[in-house]
């Protein structure tokens, strides 16, 4: 294979690697510092690639207004969601959360199929028809846009975590709730906190992909699916070890994408989590509470 | 369904905390149990309509498949997303045999069930080797994976356009001469209704003996506390494997036989729809309650349809009742109906 290509997949891989991230890190986020899987995070998504769809079809704003927008909307969400729903059932029964977190999914995905049809639509940015050519390369700005704000994403997430009072309290929490509690450290305020930073996440995902893939109410589904393999390929609740994996699957996948039928590589991520299972129960990355 | 049976065996269940003593209060039980399949056996004959066949096959297959999911989730405390997947393995395997290969329906459906059985414990035995978080997990991703595995992969399950032109078979019951009555055409719907009305029974039947037997108990020790039923000589994986197969088997043989009735298996036999319709008959008819399973899914199988939602809005109406029950009721009706009897005979008991 001429390496023109091969680089070209790598990077279409890297591109769609860390939108995978963005997901992941926020239910890696979620389940770590409050234990609950959250079905509802493809949902999430789907909502916020509909609002930044609304956003710049009915308000004109441009396409960086409605991230931003969408991306600090998700975050107020996230604070909601908490307050509201997962508060009360956070620490309870492990699957009492997460029928908790599938009954909101079902409530979303069907009412946006009620209120908005699964009609597709596409939000049309001044971006959309512009492709970064480089050599043999064909790059199309968008993407380009999601790869640059994951990554600033994940920058500020680290700061974040590992630099600031809070960050270092969401970390304390999530490594043992008994001891954050015995020095001081607000549970609460620590798990609103990583709801918040995980929906704005997904929210920041929504608002990026939504001028790159068609926006309907079943599009979370697909992601989140993927999502699910890759917090278990990368360690459960293990942040950093979940935005590796997604990479990596991304790449994988596009690679895969060059030679094999797309059936297959959309089952690649459920072989790999059950290989992982089998070889490396505790994830490529270590167990468990690795915020 | 058949509850006749209940406590035959040399593990007989605990008396009930009732006015008549055990034995009287099986029999009656017993009795009722008959009277009421009975009723059921005989509905086409009052209310042979159409509508009213296709809601009873939906609600005895929805009664297994909800058992299937109480069995894993309600007695041994695994969240099972990969009932459905159970579901379409069986559709898609008898559909294929019955076409590729000739075998007749059952054969199929049974080789179905078994196919899932094996999927069952494929991902039992990865997933809880680290949590049963992690079985939570995979069961729903091996569930999406048969959806895409059905779309996608046309050689082997023809993709979109699915497998059509099913025939069920037509039986004849010997030594009834050749009279109408004597021949099941399992295309006429009363008499699918018959079948599935069957094989419900008898599914149940296995189910509710082995909840009530040694085994049934250690699922619940399993599902209550880990440790010390491990500290009791039980082994949490072998018991979980053996809930989780015999759900698939009994979940695939009937997607084997639905598939019939449907006359096609499309990729929609992986419909998420069907989990979530599971799931809201377990979480009100109460998690780890025969009885109230059962009635949760007669009554979601049956209400919902006669009050002409629309699918959207049903799943929206479910979803906001899952948020509901899981926030105030996470016992549902069979978990509030046992905390009354907890507290009646606490009272009870003298101070």
């Amino acid at each position: 294979m001429e390496p023109g290509l091969l680089l070209q997949l790598l990077i279409n891989g890297l591109a769609l690697g860390v939108i995978y991230a963005l997901i992941a890190m926020g239910l890696a986020l979620i389940f770590g510092v409050l234990e609950i899987v959250n079905f509802a995070h493809g949902e999430l998504y789907m909502l916020a690639a509909m609002a930044a769809y609304f956003v710049t079809s009915d308000l004109h704003t441009g396409y960086w207004v409605s991230i931003v927008l969408v991306t600090a909307g998700g975050f107020c969400l996230g604070v909601v969601l908490y307050e509201l729903l997962l508060a009360p059932v956070a620490g309870r029964s492990f699957e009492r959360s997460i029928l908790l977190t599938l009954g909101l999914s079902m409530v979303l995905q069907n009412g946006a199929v009620f209120l908005l049809t699964t009609t597709p639509r596409m939000e049309i940015t001044r971006y959309s028809y512009s492709t970064l050519v480089v050599g043999d390369l064909r790059l199309p700005v968008l993407r380009l846009n999601a790869l640059g704000l994951a990554l600033s994403a994940f920058a500020i997430l680290y700061f974040v975590l590992h630099r600031t009072r809070s960050g270092k309290a969401m970390r304390g929490v999530a490594q043992n709730r008994a001891a954050a509690l015995m020095v001081g450290i607000d549970p609460r305020a620590a798990a609103r906190l990583a709801v918040a930073i995980g929906v704005g996440l997904s929210g920041l995902a929504g608002a990026a992909l939504a001028p790159v893939y068609s926006v309907h109410p079943a599009m979370g589904f697909a992601f989140v699916f993927k999502a699910f393999a890759i917090i278990i390929i990368g360690g459960l609740g293990n942040v950093s070890g979940a935005a590796l994996a997604a990479v990596m699957l991304g790449v994988l996948e596009s690679l895969a994408g060059g030679f094999l039928p797309p059936a297959f590589v959309d089952a690649l991520a459920f072989v790999l989590m059950i290989l992982v299972l089998l070889l490396r129960p505790q994830g490529l990355f270590g167990r468990g509470v690795r915020v | 369904m058949t509850g006749n049976r209940a406590g035959a065996g040399p593990h007989a269940p605990v008396p009930r905390r009732g006015g008549h003593g055990p034995v009287n209060g099986r029999k009656l039980r017993a009795a009722a149990v008959m009277a009421g399949l009975a009723t059921l056996a005989m509905l086409p004959f009052w209310v042979g309509t159409p509508y009213a066949l296709e809601l009873g096959i939906t609600a005895a297959l929805f009664a297994v498949l909800s058992t299937g999911l109480n069995l894993v989730y309600g007695y041994t405390g695994l969240l099972s997303f990969a009932q459905v997947g159970f579901f379409g393995i069986g559709g898609y395997a008898s559909a294929l045999l019955a076409v590729d290969a000739g075998w007749p329906m059952f054969a199929g459906a049974l080789a179905g069930g078994l196919l899932a059985t094996m999927f069952g414990i494929l991902i039992g035995y990865t997933s809880l080797r680290l949590s049963r978080h992690a079985f939570a997990i995979v069961s729903l991703s091996f569930a999406l994976l048969c959806l895409i595995v059905a779309r996608d992969w046309v050689s082997l399950t023809r993709g979109p356009m699915g497998v059509p032109g099913l025939m069920a078979p037509t039986l004849a019951v010997r030594g009834l001469g050749d009279s109408d009555l004597a021949r099941l055409d399992l295309n006429r719907p009363a008499d699918f209704y018959g079948l599935m009305l069957a094989y419900a029974a008898i599914a149940l039947a296995l189910v509710h003996r082995l909840v009530g037997s040694r085994i049934g108990r250690a699922f619940v020790a399993i599902k209550l506390n880990q440790p010390v039923a491990e500290s009791q000589g039980i082994d949490p994986l072998r018991h979980r494997l053996l809930a989780i197969g015999l759900s698939a088997l009994l979940t695939g043989i009937a997607g084997g036989l639905y598939v019939f009735h449907l006359t096609i298996t499309d990729p929609s036999v992986f419909d998420f729809y069907y989990t979530e319709t599971m799931l809201i008959m377990v979480i009100i008819g109460g998690p780890g309650s025969f009885w109230g399973v059962l009635t949760a899914s007669l009554l979601f199988s049956a209400v919902p349809d006669l009050l002409r939602f629309t699918t959207d809005l049903r799943m929206v109406l479910y979803g906001a009742v899952l948020i509901a029950a899981m926030l105030v009721f996470p016992g549902g009706f069979g978990g509030w109906i046992e905390a009354r009897r907890a507290a009646r005979s606490r009272r009870r008991m003298p101070a």
